[in-house]
């Protein structure tokens, strides 16, 4: 269900943002295309006001140019003549921009192809009057002025410019209508836009801070579970400790308690046995004095009775039956003693100090030199590391380890026991190997069980080394483990820490 | 010796007691056994109604200690016998399954004067307790402090 509730929000925020993407994508598209129509409409308007102010230019060159004529003819001053050029030249360039700037529109070029001849003809006309003037020939000059054909001529012209300029006037309120209304849209897409993206942030910010909760919610939850799990881990921790130490105890009184029984199973029958000499020797007795033979010289009693047929094999009998019970009293005797010593094993503190192993396993293997020569064995060291741990379990560790190997080598094969060592990442590992008879894969794990054994039962033993070594392994915090097969020899493999201390493991055990 | 010592043998379990008993005898000892099976009824015996011990003054007593008892242990009533005034010159004799290094060295410590195991090998068991009659009969057992 929390699974589901953050997909569908995390595809929300998607969503989201593919909407916030494309209306803001939107807004910019719209706003260049309206920004770029605007401009065009500006250009359109300011293009109206040029070719308005293009005829307003032709027209006061006209009239300058008429004004200048009549002031010649008036007063023949040249430089009425002057101001005639002038304006003359000046005309023919507003004309042409007047022509190139109205080139797009046929209502003006219309009324330009009219207006051009008739701007020709006047000023052809103020040139002559102008030359007729020049030549004393006032008079007709005056004349043509007086003709009146210049002023209809002139005022056509006025009216022509007249509807150029409405045109264009027309044109113009178009345009600024046109300019006006992109401009209107784009300010309104600008407008709505913004409004969708505050709309879109809102919604955003909605969403981030309810994310922000859950997270925090799930921070807490995730730092109670923590709290909880700690508490667990020392709950349960203390709980195996104190498990621990109570098969400890247990263990310890078993043992113990199970010690008094045997001493009198053992007491009694050493008892009865003595007993036994007594009774037989008084059967004997007895029956030779039934069978009136004289008595045997056995009056000191430290003799065994002299006893035939029946009698003798009930002796037999009885004494096969107290050995049994004997030598299972020993076996017993033997396992409860080891599990005891395997207790106090465990109360013991380790105390971590530094060990030359080199040095320690030398010293064991002259304690089992002995040993080795008689088994035709070879005991090789190499070097080792040191290590800082308890001496006393690895001089057991390794004891019951290279006891082991002489222990079961190959009949008739000269033995090879090598210790090796070496080091990584803040361990040592020590390699135990011998070439002798090897341990069955499948007893591999077996070998390291209290009172199991594996392989031929030649050899006298508890099956108690292994374990025992394995538990020591264990409580220096390292492992152990074994590599062997039947006939190939075996090499135990042991794992050290090389700075043990005993806070570790010590109140674990 | 003025007077016979008398062995207080404090043992709960029937057959030990019963086997310490028949090797004390084998060795020639013929002193008076007071068996005693639990604690409690040892202590009555040994500290008297008062507690004090005063009813054991001037005599000679050995005593016989096993550790393991049903009611306390053998360490509590050793530590109180050695507290005694009256009792505490009365040689004990501890018996017991424990071989316990640590358990020994504390019953060393209070005072005790021999300490034995009883091991489940019985030769070496009647062999400790022949000894340990040998030992009755060489060491001068004084009499409770007057």
């Amino acid at each position: 269900m929390t699974s589901d509730a953050t997909r569908r929000r995390a595809v929300g925020h998607i969503l989201l943002l593919v909407a916030g993407l494309v209306v803001l994508t939107v807004i910019s598209a719209g706003s260049v295309i309206l920004v770029n129509e605007a401009r065009d409409d500006a250009r359109w308007v300011v293009h109206t006001l040029e070719v308005e102010s293009q005829i307003s230019l032709v027209q006061l060159q006209l009239r300058r140019a008429e004004s200048a004529q009549r002031g010649y003819l008036s007063t023949l001053l040249p430089a009425f003549q002057a101001d005639f050029e002038e304006a003359a030249t000046q005309l023919t360039p507003a004309l042409t921009r007047l022509n190139q700037s109205t080139i797009d529109n046929s209502v003006q070029r219309n009324i330009l192809v009219e207006l051009l001849p008739l701007i020709k003809q006047r000023i052809e006309e103020f040139r002559e009057t102008i030359a007729l003037a020049q030549t004393e020939h006032v008079n007709d000059a005056a004349r043509i002025v007086r003709e009146g054909t210049g002023r209809d001529a002139m005022s056509h012209i006025d009216d022509l410019a007249g509807q150029m300029r409405s045109e264009e006037d027309r044109l113009f309120v178009l345009r600024t209508r046109s300019a006006d209304r992109s401009q209107t849209l784009a300010a309104s897409l600008t407008a709505t836009g913004s409004g969708l993206v505050v709309v879109l942030a809102g919604i955003s910010i909605f969403l981030v801070r309810r994310s922000a909760r859950a997270r925090d919610h799930a921070e807490t939850q995730l730092r109670d579970n923590n709290l909880n799990l700690e508490a667990t881990v020392d709950e349960r921790t203390a709980d195996l400790r104190e498990a621990n130490s109570e098969i400890q105890r247990f263990a310890y009184i078993v043992s113990h308690d199970l010690r008094s029984p045997l001493v009198n199973i053992m007491g009694f029958t050493s008892e009865l046995e003595e007993l036994r000499t007594d009774i037989f020797k008084r059967i004997g007795a007895l029956r030779a004095t039934a069978a009136s033979v004289p008595p045997a010289p056995v009056a000191d009693g430290t003799a065994e009775p002299v006893l035939e047929g029946e009698d003798k094999q009930l002796l037999q009998d009885f004494s096969e039956a107290l050995e049994f019970i004997k030598s299972s009293i020993a076996k017993m005797d033997r396992l409860i003693t080891a599990i005891l010593n395997l207790t106090r094993e465990g109360r013991r503190e380790f105390e971590p100090v530094r060990i030359d192993t080199r040095e320690l396993i030398e010293a064991i293997v002259t304690t089992v030199a002995h040993q080795a020569a008689e088994a035709h064995a070879e005991i090789r060291i190499a070097p080792l590391p040191e290590i800082t741990s308890d001496r006393l379990a690895l001089e057991q560790i390794f004891s019951n380890l290279i006891d082991n190997a002489l222990k079961y080598l190959r009949p008739g094969v000269p033995g090879e026991v090598s210790v090796r060592g070496r080091t990584k990442l803040g361990f040592a590992i020590f390699e135990i190997a011998d070439n002798g008879r090897g341990i069955d894969p499948k007893d591999h794990q077996r070998i390291f069980d209290l009172f199991r054994r594996a392989g031929t039962q030649d050899k006298p033993g508890q099956g108690i080394g292994l374990a025992h070594v394995r538990a020591l392994v264990r409580r220096l915090g390292g492992t152990m483990s074994v590599s062997s097969e039947l006939d190939h020899g075996s090499t135990f493999t042991i794992t050290l820490p090389i700075h043990w201390t005993a806070a570790n493991r010590n109140r674990d055990a | 010796m003025s007077k016979p010592v008398t062995i207080i043998m404090i043992e709960d379990d029937e057959g030990h007691a019963r086997l310490i008993e028949r090797n004390i005898r084998r060795s020639g000892v013929n002193n008076e056994i007071m068996p005693f099976t639990n604690g409690t009824e040892a202590v009555n015996y040994l500290f008297g109604s008062d507690g004090s011990g005063l009813d054991h003054k001037g005599r000679a007593l050995l005593i016989l200690l096993d550790l393991n008892l049903p009611d306390m242990t053998g360490i509590e009533i050793l530590r109180r016998v050695k507290e005694d005034k009256y009792l505490k010159c009365a040689p004990v004799v501890v018996l017991t399954t424990t071989d316990d290094s640590l358990e020994i060295k504390r019953c060393y410590e209070l005072g005790c004067n021999v300490y034995i195991t009883k091991p489940v090998n019985y030769e070496s068991f009647a062999n400790a307790i022949r000894q340990l009659g040998l030992f009755f009969s060489v060491i001068q057992v004084p009499p409770a402090a007057t």
